[in-house]
């Protein structure tokens, strides 16, 4: 498995460390205690998903989340439903209005016109 | 798509008790990460997103970094996800990828700052610290104490950025992420001994210098 930023100076087999005897001990409840009062949370965590889908889009060239409707947490069904039924009134409307305006085809006679002759 | 109810019930965030099942779903999961299912990194992104900020905020000490670090973690992901093989559990694969990128942006920071920029943000002032000799935690129920409990914090937070980030890696997964010795090793990369071994050394250099500073032995 390769991971992105592997740091390749800790190698399991080669660590320095790895001599030394592993002394397993409990951790003291004093030292525990004061570590997580010391940088316990006071903010909440931020919403990292819309940076993300950005940059994801940016550098894959917009391959990857290409429009808004992709980055969007929720299908946008909402947006569909509305935008489907405008569309359907602006047809209806449209031919509401225009209709009138194209009335039956009036019908041309043409009347037979008699040859004139030009004598030479 | 995935509301804290449904991430609390998420096979993939729930700790313990793994069941067949549950692993089944996870390689359904990683199947449609693999296949670059953007909805399915959504809800990656969104099981994971606090856990991964809160590692990084303990790491570096700052909230605009660690929001950065963040984005840039699960941007990593995105692109690696296909080579994960579940050797691991996922959730020990991202800690993985968070903590090494994690310590490559320290390092950068650490050169800037040798290189004279100051990253850090303003240490407790020593003056303050006489005043809190002898609190610990435990007397911070008492509201005229508060202010030298948060000193005292002060000088943890400082002395857990003086830690080499080897030692504070350890220290931050194993006594504030409750991660177990096995998930430190796959994380690390470290040997099981190796890793005991130096979360021994990263809390005994922790307390010597918090009880340095403090003056007095940590009760």
């Amino acid at each position: 498995m390769s991971d992105p930023g592997t740091d390749s100076s800790h190698d399991a087999g080669h660590d320095v460390e790895g001599s030394e005897t592993a002394t397993a001990h409990e951790p003291e409840e004093s030292l525990r205690s004061m570590l997580r009062g010391a940088l316990r949370e006071e903010e909440p965590p931020p919403n990292v998903l819309a940076g993300v889908q950005k940059r994801i889009r940016e550098r894959s060239k917009g391959k990857f989340y290409a429009d808004g409707w992709s980055t969007a947490k929720h299908p946008p069904l909402n947006t569909y439903l509305v935008t489907s039924l405008l569309m359907l009134a602006i047809l209806i409307i449209s031919y509401a209005l225009l209709s009138p305006l194209v009335g039956s085809p009036v019908p041309v006679r043409n009347q037979p016109v008699p040859v004139q002759l030009i004598p030479h | 798509m995935a509301d804290r109810r449904d991430v609390a019930a998420h096979p993939v965030y729930r700790a313990g008790g793994v069941t067949d099942a549950d692993e089944q779903s996870e390689r359904k999961f990683i199947e449609r990460l693999a296949q670059r299912d953007e909805r399915a990194f959504n809800e990656l992104v969104e099981l994971y997103e606090a856990r991964v900020f809160r590692l990084l905020l303990r790491m570096l000490g700052r909230r605009d970094e660690a929001e950065d670090m963040a984005q840039e973690v699960f941007v990593q992901i995105f692109k690696a996800v296909g080579t994960f093989r579940g050797d691991s559990k996922l959730s020990t694969w991202i800690y993985r990828v968070s903590v090494n990128l994690c310590k490559n942006r320290m390092k950068y920071l650490a050169r800037r700052h040798s290189e004279g920029e100051d990253e850090l943000e303003p240490v407790a002032e020593r003056a303050a610290l006489d005043e809190a000799k002898g609190v610990t935690f435990g007397d911070v129920a008492q509201p005229d104490r508060l202010v030298e409990g948060y000193q005292i914090e002060r000088v943890v937070q400082q002395c857990i950025a003086e830690l080499d980030p080897d030692f504070r890696e350890v220290l931050i997964l194993r006594d504030l992420e409750d991660l177990s010795y096995e998930e430190l090793s796959e994380i690390t990369g470290l040997a099981d001994g190796t890793v005991k071994s130096r979360l021994h050394r990263a809390r005994s250099m922790l307390k010597a210098n918090v009880e340095r500073k403090m003056g007095e032995k940590i009760r």
